[in-house]
């Protein structure tokens, strides 16, 4: 629970809201409990046959509790939500400034795999804690709390019959609700990426079974997989199942005891028929709050889970290194100087070394075919990767972090278009951008009669929710980017497949003008052609 | 949305047996819970009544409960059994819903993948194939608590309320009736506010989700942002859209909840109602003091289950979504497997390709494009051309594993009399066609248990399967992609030697070692629609 409670600490959760929401949650199952005691007293006292007019305060009550059940409870959902939202949205900026602020290979390398696509989910799971375990649990202390009060009031025996079975009930469903959300968790990593592995062998494999006859091996396959899963989730849904086996009991005992109490009081002389009255139809209510326990549990355990891989992924800045410095930009283009520099991520085989030397103004083509490592090239001369052997310097100093961003500009082949207007897009390279300027760009890239085409020009929406944009077109984005960028060397990555004739001028006008602008390029390709316009070529085959 | 999809009752059988035992669970809660209101009905009312009680205070419903139950221990041994019989209940209830979850999920899982193997590689490798996956992986996920939380909870209120009525109407019907008058009152506020609000609550979610979206976009840009040296900005922009999300989420929430709130405050408000009546009524002797205790259990109890269907709603939404995406698979119509003329040998047989083009998923471009060349037995023949201009697809396609926009592909089959037959592939048995093609495909599988070996490996694999199969027609796609100098050149004397052996051979290749061995080479070209 370290990293949800880390997680909830840094997400600016005002303490007064949660408790507001705390106490109008109880005020609206309290409302149930309190509705349940004034009606048992009030059928009591009428069943003495007294005046109607001795009723008329406990008919007044019974009435408000019947409506502030509901206006509680909704008055509660909106703080808790609000107070939650609240949360997420400061946990978000945190995670952002986190992320801004991390290493740059960190954040180059979460455009790998799904990381950043599941952030968005496990920041609002986080905020479930809150709405759907933190209040519930809450509200389920206080109602209890309350509950055994009104009966340890009327008799203290009752109390204590009534407190050890709420927490009986509390604790127990809590516990074995942990153990089995631990247990499925632990089980359904295995089952479930045999289940995946089987099904993607399944749909991607199909051809290939119905040409050699193996459907019916990879069905089965699928089949025993699924039947391992189901057994996984079987043995973690055990403890659940308890969990629910004892909370019904718990409150039948309660039940049971205070009945016992209550006859046995009033046989006595203890107390009057209505205290016995409430006593007995008290515990009849009072398990509502605790029933919500289990379900409050695993929400916590959810969202440990989530906050577990958000730390993971934007750790808190470490204070003992110091964070990328930033290098001054400069209106001089440096020299750039590889010096038998390879580059691997960790785990992958490192490219061939390479040697090369880029005076100012000056290309180069990396050649090569996919897979074989452009990109890590790439990541390594930014100075955002340390090389696997040899060295990248530029302006004579080691290339480091503090480099991309500032001297170094990269492109990357799956760069973001973000989805706002065509012209904001751009100003990703330059927050100065004036339109006019923007349409130059966007000339240079070919691209004029598409912004024409386009609804509201340069002010047309893109990507999620406004006009979709082709892959050529995409690119060519990009590199109108590349070009307005005020960092004096470029680096590009470009796609392996489907350069078009447009894709192919642009990219030689880019070249050109960079070359025209004294600015250093790096461009790692697929085809040899762009060797034509490029100072220098390297092959990264064999 | 339905509240429950018939086609999951209809064709998913571990999920008929659940509901019918669900429900049948629910009869039997519901028996035990109005047992359990009587009895604590008949054990209080001697301590409550002024005077001895003597007659059956319980109505036309006291033969359920014997009089005997007025005496403590008789009260708490009933009680305790009623109490053990529901803790039984709740345990079988959990374990089987558990249980049926997880064979529901298998089972729809088993059947939506076999449907889209089904409908064929192009499908698959579309946009809507890819889904297919994550849907009946982590998407058919959200069933789980569908029929663990909302299902018994809906077949509870479908058994427990109108039990529960019935014996409130036995005990007391001017009770009943208040009980009857509002429980419509529920669905019916609940519909209204829904119209009454749909609009804008409608607005609302879209501006949340637009919202949301946006921030999301920010974060999965950072790489992008940080690769221009512009990430700082943007973090003041993350925190006024996440403000903005939370002023249009909470605008919708205060809707929202609002349905919450006519269902909780109808039903607390019905049972105070109930409480109310019957407390003045007992002053005018006009119930019993057992009847009004039993009552005021029960009422309550009545209107529970329609509480918790309100509650569990999302995991139903959720569930329920999931299995509407599974059964969207199921019920997309199986394409027409070639024809039903029996497939001819292909031992011996010449195969002919002409004029073959078969479209991108995306629609822009031919690959291959208008694809000719014939394919001799005891020869070998070469596919080349750039990447992603539709060699595989070529090689897919004379297999009969997908159908062509145009062209066809033929096999000229010896007969009898030195002449020759023509057979077209569309016309004959799809699967005798294709079980005559000896395939190593590029990313083999061979047996789901090979994929934790690598590639290459699988591909070794794949090959020496091929090679050792005896099919007349032996396919190989880039068969020497991950070999190393002294292997290739082994593989390329495996391809020859099968095809002097009589093989007709294809090979889709970049290396010049297969080109160079191979009879034939064929250009495979992809065409731009024109658009």
């Amino acid at each position: 629970m370290k990293n949800l409670r880390e997680l909830l600490g840094e997400s600016d959760l005002s303490r007064p809201r949660i408790v507001l929401a705390i106490l109008t949650g109880s005020a609206s199952l309290g409302s149930a409990v309190g509705l349940s005691a004034v009606a048992a007293w009030l059928i009591a006292r009428a069943a003495g046959m007294p005046s109607p007019a001795d009723l008329a305060l406990a008919a007044v009550v019974v009435r408000f509790f019947g409506i502030g059940r509901g206006l509680f409870r909704y008055l509660e959902r909106l703080v808790s939500h609000d107070a939650a939202l609240r949360g997420v949205v400061a946990l978000r900026a945190r995670i952002y400034d986190r992320l801004a602020a991390a290493r740059a290979d960190t954040v180059l390398s979460l455009s790998r795999g799904d990381t950043l696509a599941r952030i968005g989910a496990d920041v609002d799971a986080v905020g479930d804690a809150v709405v759907r375990g933190v209040i519930p649990l809450g509200v389920a202390v206080v109602v209890s709390c309350i509950a055994v009060g009104i009966n340890g009031w009327m008799d203290p025996l009752a109390g204590i019959i009534l407190a050890i079975a709420l927490l009986a009930s509390a604790l127990g469903a809590a516990g074995l609700t942990w153990r089995s959300a631990r247990l499925a968790a632990e089980f359904s990593v295995m089952a479930d990426a045999r289940v995946s592995e089987a099904v993607v062998s399944n749909l991607e494999s199909a051809p290939e079974h119905r040409v050699w006859g193996t459907e019916a091996a990879a069905r089965t396959a699928l089949a025993d997989a699924d039947a391992e899963s189901v057994i996984a989730q079987e043995r973690s849904a055990r403890p659940a199942a308890f969990a629910a086996g004892l909370q019904t009991l718990c409150a039948g005992a309660a039940l049971i005891g205070s009945l016992w109490v209550a006859v046995t009081g009033a046989a006595a002389g203890d107390y009057g028929p209505t205290t016995a009255a409430i006593i007995a139809l008290l515990p009849l209510a009072a398990f509502e709050a605790v029933n919500a326990v289990p379900g409050a549990v695993t929400q916590l355990f959810r969202s440990n889970k989530a906050a577990t891989r958000i730390v993971e992924l934007a750790p808190r800045p470490r204070t003992d290194l110091p964070a990328d410095a930033r290098v001054q930009q400069s209106t001089t283009t440096p020299e750039v100087v590889l010096d038998g520099v390879s580059a691997a991520w960790p785990g992958m085989t490192p490219t061939r070394p390479l040697d090369v030397t880029l005076k100012p103004g000056e290309s180069l083509a990396v050649v090569g075919r996919s897979g074989v490592g452009k990109t890590t090239l790439l990541a390594t001369i930014a100075g955002a990767l340390k090389p696997a052997a040899g060295g990248v310097r530029i302006g004579g100093i080691e290339a480091s972090r503090d480099m991309l961003g500032t001297v170094v500009a990269m492109t990357a082949e799956d760069a973001h278009v973000f989805g706002t207007s065509l012209v904001e897009n751009l100003r990703v390279a330059r927050g100065d951008l004036t339109d006019e300027q923007a349409l130059d760009a966007l000339d240079l890239v070919g691209l004029t009669s598409w912004v024409q085409s386009l609804p509201d020009g340069i002010e047309t929406l893109l990507g999620t929710g406004g006009n979709s944009v082709s892959g050529g077109e995409r690119r060519r984005l990009l590199l109108a980017r590349a070009v307005l960028g005020s960092q004096r060397i470029v680096l590009i990555d470009e796609p392996a497949e489907h350069l078009d004739t447009a894709g192919r001028q642009a990219l030689e006008a880019v070249l050109a003008h960079l070359r025209a602008d004294g600015r250093t390029v790096v461009i790692v390709t697929h085809h040899l052609e762009f060797s034509a316009h490029t100072d220098h070529v390297r092959t990264l085959d064999d | 949305m339905r509240p429950l999809d018939p086609r999951l009752a209809g064709r998913i059988g571990p999920a008929r047996r659940y509901i019918v035992t669900t429900a049948l669970m629910g009869l039997a809660t519901a028996i035990v819970i109005g047992v359990q209101a009587l009895v604590l009905a008949r054990a209080l009312a001697p301590v409550l009544a002024p005077e001895p009680l003597n007659a059956d205070g319980l109505g036309p419903l006291g033969f359920l409960v014997p009089l005997e139950v007025r005496q403590l221990s008789v009260a708490l041994a009933w009680l305790a059994v009623l109490v053990l019989i529901r803790v039984m209940l709740t345990w079988v209830q959990e374990r089987l819903a558990h249980r049926a979850g997880a064979q529901v999920i298998s089972e729809l899982r088993e059947n939506v993948v076999a449907h889209a193997a089904a409908l064929g590689p192009r499908w698959v490798a579309s946009g809507e194939g890819a889904a297919v996956a994550t849907t009946v992986t982590r998407g058919l996920e959200s069933l789980m608590p569908y029929f663990v939380r909302y299902l018994p909870q809906l077949l509870l209120s479908a058994t427990v309320t109108p039990i529960m009525l019935v014996v409130v109407l036995g005990l007391d019907w001017i009770s009943a009736l208040i009980v009857i008058g509002t429980l419509p009152l529920v669905p019916i506020f609940m519909i209204l506010i829904g119209l009454v609000t749909r609009e804008r609550s409608a607005k609302h979610l879209d501006a949340m989700q637009r919202l949301a979206a946006r921030t999301l976009d920010l974060i999965a840009g950072l790489p992008t942002l940080r690769a221009l040296g512009r990430e700082r900005g943007p973090a003041t922009r993350v925190r006024e859209l996440g403000d903005a999300q939370r002023r249009a989420t909470m605008g919708s929430l205060r809707i929202a909840f609002m349905s919450g709130m006519a269902l909780e405050l109808l039903t607390t408000l019905a049972v105070a109602l109930v409480a109310v009546t019957l407390g003045f009524r007992l002053v005018e002797g006009q119930v019993s003091i057992e009847t009004a205790l039993a009552v005021l259990i029960l009422a309550p109890e009545v209107y529970l289950p329609l509480r918790m269907v309100g509650t569990h709603f999302h995991a139903s939404a959720d569930g329920l979504a999931a299995a509407d995406a599974a059964f969207d698979v199921l019920e997309r119509p199986l394409p027409a497997a070639g024809g039903t003329v029996a497939a001819p040998d292909l031992d011996g047989a010449t195969l002919v390709v002409e004029d073959l083009a078969v479209g991108t998923p995306d629609g822009r471009r031919l690959a291959p494009g208008r694809l000719s060349f014939i394919a001799r037995p005891g020869t070998v023949t070469a596919l080349v051309g750039p990447n992603g201009d539709g060699k595989s697809t070529a090689l897919a396609a004379v297999m009969g594993l997908l159908p062509a926009d145009s062209g066809y592909v033929a096999a000229l089959v010896p007969t009898d009399r030195s002449d020759t037959g023509r057979v077209d592939a569309a016309d004959v048995d799809a699967e005798g066609w294709s079980t005559q093609f000896a395939w190593a495909p590029q990313r083999p599988d061979v047996t789901p248990e090979t994929r934790t070996l690598s590639l290459g490996q699988r591909q070794r694999i794949a090959l020496d399967r091929a090679l050792a199969s005896q099919r007349p027609v032996l396919v190989l796609d880039e068969p020497t992609a991950h070999l190393d100098r002294a292997s290739r050149e082994e593989v390329v004397a495996q391809i020859v030697a099968a095809a002097r052996a009589g093989a007709t051979v294809l090979v889709a290749t970049h290396e010049h070692d297969v080109i160079d061995a191979a009879d034939s080479v064929v250009d495979v070209v992809a065409l731009e629609v024109a658009r």
